[in-house]
């Protein structure tokens, strides 16, 4: 196991967001969190990533426990994550966001009089990952000019720029257009063999990208899981579906 | 409430004080009675409280998008506007009342002397903080006024015209400054650099107390003007020092102040 | 290109003033290249880190007063050591000042940092034995690269040996910072200011970045505040007042922050406008409150904003 969660609880004043929740995710696994909203997916990726403590329980990544250290440590640990709402830098152009990547994972950020322009190691790495997410012909471009899916993407090839054992991705296609959302994920496919990264964990909405990427997925409901289990077994119960995608339960 | 730190709020206080002399001088030269000279020093000190509404449309109103930064900065550039403005008009030197708070005579209070004009000048600040107390919880413009400091897209989303609520507690936050200027005249003399030395004092009430929190302001002028006191019998030096560090503390150990609302 | 033509022709310029000018405007040269130093530290801090910091005056009161303590009391008349120590001081206060204060942003930030500019401010005057109180004390003529210079009347000292001493520490500084803005630890505080949750997510750890470009301009603020006295022979309290610090952030602002040497140019104009506008009314605050507020209002990037955005429609037609 490459993360592994325990019993996690997330106490909001008297509001009990998670109760509960444990989960594991293995080397090569491909795992979607799905749950309608309100169900706690915000709360446990926020959690794992390292940005809120736990009010109990444990997480554990590559055998070391990470509660609340901070996305900072985490992220040079090896866990990458992307944003719901899409996080750039508006007036960075996207070789030097993917620069910063970079700089910040071969921990050369404190050079304060080398010069960025010839540190050819991080020049050529960030343009690879910009010719992976297909920025690379916008490599000059300052972040804010790009249209919104180019945005989406390279916020996520940012996390991919660190080369992480393991990637969070929260909606890596909302906000997009349904014709996109397969180039999205194909291109995150693609890219997450090309840098050997070891474990996907995605939430996301878009069933059908659920269904046909996950190796595993998990149901989240009022902050417990509902069910864990392979592709195949979720879309064989109906009731189970309607309920974490929000529809009404009809009541036999 | 507005989220506007305004470095200009001393700058108010000056003018206040100066309006209120010249209102005053003119008062005694037209041989009004001497007892009643408090009226339209208070109504000076009102009165010169619309400079608040110039400010804010002609100028804050722009920057309310803006990063907090400008707006700082730009209540910078009334500081400088109205140090000059104020010498300008009233010239370099001090200007009083002279003596006439003691037309009210003096009282023994717990073993001190102490003027009476002392004594209706913090009645009158106790009866102005429940006016302002009372306007916030118990009226509806007091209800949007903290919904607004809360949520601002929220309120405008039901349709409130937010616009006007700045302009209007911008105007009275003002109007409460220079009135205090005024207020405080016949105790002390009117000087272009009070505005400056206030801002920072006020600075440290309002830290001490909490941002946004009138009872934490009105603590916090409690917690400065006490420890002043005490300081200034005990080792002079430290009188303004001691202030200081308490704010650092204060901002360092609870950043939202002592009455500040809980973290969002 | 023609940014480099600019450069040349700006520093080509500043080199010949003591030989072309009239004493008077070069000696107003002086503050501007200790100001000019100050503003590319405070820069760092604000354009660069997006941290704006109402206490900067703070920094230049402890190089200054640095100065007049090693030329004093401590009989130390070199420049070299006096700069040295200035950065030393100026690190060695900031270090603490900083680590509290980088723990907050926006408008947290800048009210803490004026409280701990205050807290010197009032350290400095009130504690009248150490420091002079309101009078200040002396900044005796230093020795520049062991050269004692002490026969030569004031103003050619001014106008000639220590105008090319401060030009060559403005040049030095200048290029540090150059460099700083240029390197990776550049890039890292940009991303900060762009979107410091998303800094983080990367492995950035911002506090420490923070911090460090704070340092940074402190000791920059030190040795321009050191700078600073001996044109007038003397240094005061009025050197931490928090007005200071606030026109210092003016000077950042009216070159516009968004650019390198924007602050640098700020710093000039400033004190020659200042310079006239004195002399033609006593109320240069009323004509600068006015400036300021249009700068704020119409033209956040300042002159340098204003002439980029002139240049860019050009560009266009000539495509």
């Amino acid at each position: 196991m490459i993360l592994r969660a325990e019993g996690l609880r997330k106490f909001y004043g008297k509001f009990c967001a998670l109760d509960g929740v444990s989960l594991g995710v293995g080397a090569g696994e491909f795992v979607s969190i799905i749950g309608p909203n309100g169900a706690g997916k915000s709360t446990l990726i926020n959690i794992l990533t390292g940005v809120l403590r736990p009010s109990a329980g444990r997480v554990s990544f590559r055998g070391r426990d990470v509660g609340g250290i901070g996305p900072a440590r985490l992220a040079r640990l090896g866990m990458a994550r992307s944003f719901q709402l899409v996080q750039i830098f508006p007036e960075l152009t996207v070789l030097d966001t993917l620069q910063a990547a970079v700089v910040a994972r071969l921990g050369r950020g404190t050079r304060l009089f080398a010069s960025l322009a010839r540190d050819r190691d991080v020049h050529a790495e960030a343009l690879e990952v910009a010719e992976l997410f297909g920025l690379g012909a916008r490599r000059g471009v300052p972040a804010r000019q790009l249209p919104q899916g180019d945005k989406k993407l390279l916020d996520v090839a940012a996390a991919f720029a660190l080369r992480p054992h393991i990637i969070l991705l929260d909606e890596p296609t909302s906000g997009v257009s349904t014709s996109d959302k397969t180039a999205i994920m194909e291109i995150l496919v693609a890219a997450s063999r090309r840098i050997g990264l070891q474990a996907i964990i995605q939430v996301e909405h878009d069933m059908d990208i659920v269904f046909a990427y996950s190796d595993r997925i998990i149901a989240l409901h009022q902050g417990k899981v509902l069910a864990d289990a392979p592709p195949a077994a979720i879309q064989a119960d109906q009731r189970l579906i309607d309920t974490v995608i929000g529809r009404r339960v009809p009541s036999r | 409430m507005q989220k506007i730190f305004n470095l200009a709020c001393g700058s108010f206080y000056a003018l206040g004080a100066y309006v209120g002399v010249s209102a005053v001088s003119w008062y005694t030269s037209a041989g009004g009675p001497a007892a009643l000279f408090v009226l339209p020093l208070a109504l000076a000190g009102l009165a010169v409280g619309a400079i608040g509404f110039v400010v804010e449309r002609g100028l804050l109103r722009f920057v309310y998008d803006r990063d907090e930064a400008f707006q700082l900065l730009l209540t910078f550039a009334v500081v400088l506007m109205m140090e000059d403005a104020i010498r300008l008009t009233w010239g370099t030197s001090p200007q009083s009342t002279s003596a006439l708070y003691l037309t009210y005579g003096q009282v023994r209070v717990l073993g001190a002397t102490a003027p009476v004009y002392n004594l209706i000048v913090i009645a009158a600040s106790l009866v102005i903080a429940l006016l302002i107390g009372g306007l916030l919880t118990r009226t509806t413009f007091g209800r949007i006024i903290r919904a607004a400091a809360d949520n601002r897209e929220m309120v405008e989303a039901l349709g409130v015209d937010l616009r006007r609520v700045y302009a209007r507690v911008f105007t009275l936050g003002t109007a409460l400054g220079t009135l205090g200027g005024a207020l405080v005249i016949p105790a002390t003399a009117a000087m272009s650099e009070m505005g400056i030395e206030l801002i920072v004092e006020a600075f440290a009430v309002v830290v001490i107390g909490g941002l946004g929190s009138m009872r934490g302001a009105f603590v916090g002028a409690l917690v400065v003007g006490v420890l002043r006191a005490i300081a200034i019998s005990v080792y002079p030096e430290l009188e303004m020092l001691l202030i200081y560090f308490i704010v650092i503390a204060v901002l360092v150990l609870r950043p939202r102040g002592l009455f500040g609302g809980a973290a969002a | 290109m023609t940014a480099r033509l600019v450069l040349g022709a700006a520093v080509v310029g500043v080199a010949l003033a003591p030989l072309v000018a009239p004493t008077y405007h070069v000696l107003l040269m002086l503050p501007f290249m200790a100001y000019a130093v100050v503003l590319l530290g405070l820069n760092l801090l604000f354009g660069y880190a997006g941290l704006l910091s109402f206490g900067h005056a703070l920094f230049i009161g402890i190089g200054a007063y640095a100065g007049a303590f090693l030329t004093g009391p401590l009989k130390v008349r070199s420049l070299e050591v006096i700069l040295l120590a200035a950065g030393g001081l100026g690190a060695l206060v900031a270090a603490p000042v900083a680590a509290l204060c980088v723990r907050y942003v926006k408008i947290y930030f800048g009210m803490l940092t004026l409280a701990f500019g205050m807290v010197f401010y009032t350290f400095v005057l009130k504690f009248y034995r150490l420091t002079g109180g309101d009078e200040g004390l002396p900044f005796l003529r230093p020795a520049l690269l062991g050269w004692s210079l002490e026969a030569m009347p004031k103003t050619d000292y001014l106008v000639g040996p220590y105008y090319y001493y401060s030009l060559a520490v403005l040049s030095v500084a200048a290029l540090c910072m150059w460099r700083i803005v240029h390197s990776p630890f550049g890039l890292c505080l940009k991303t900060i200011r762009d979107n410091p949750a998303k800094a983080e997510s990367l492995g950035i750890d911002v506090t420490r970045y923070r911090w460090l470009a704070f340092m940074l301009s402190a000791v920059y603020a030190a040795v321009g505040g050191a700078l600073l006295g001996p044109p007038t022979g003397n240094v005061d309290p009025t050197l931490l007042y928090w007005t200071h610090s606030g026109n210092i952030v003016f000077m950042t602002l009216l070159g516009g922050f968004a650019s390198f040497f924007g602050p640098v140019l700020g710093a000039f104009v400033f004190i020659y406008l200042q310079n006239w506008v004195m002399s033609v009314v006593p109320y240069w605050r009323l004509v600068f409150g006015a400036i300021l507020a249009a700068i704020v209002i119409f033209a956040p990037g300042g002159l340098m904003g204003l002439a980029a955005r002139r240049r860019r429609p050009m560009r266009v037609s000539g495509a």
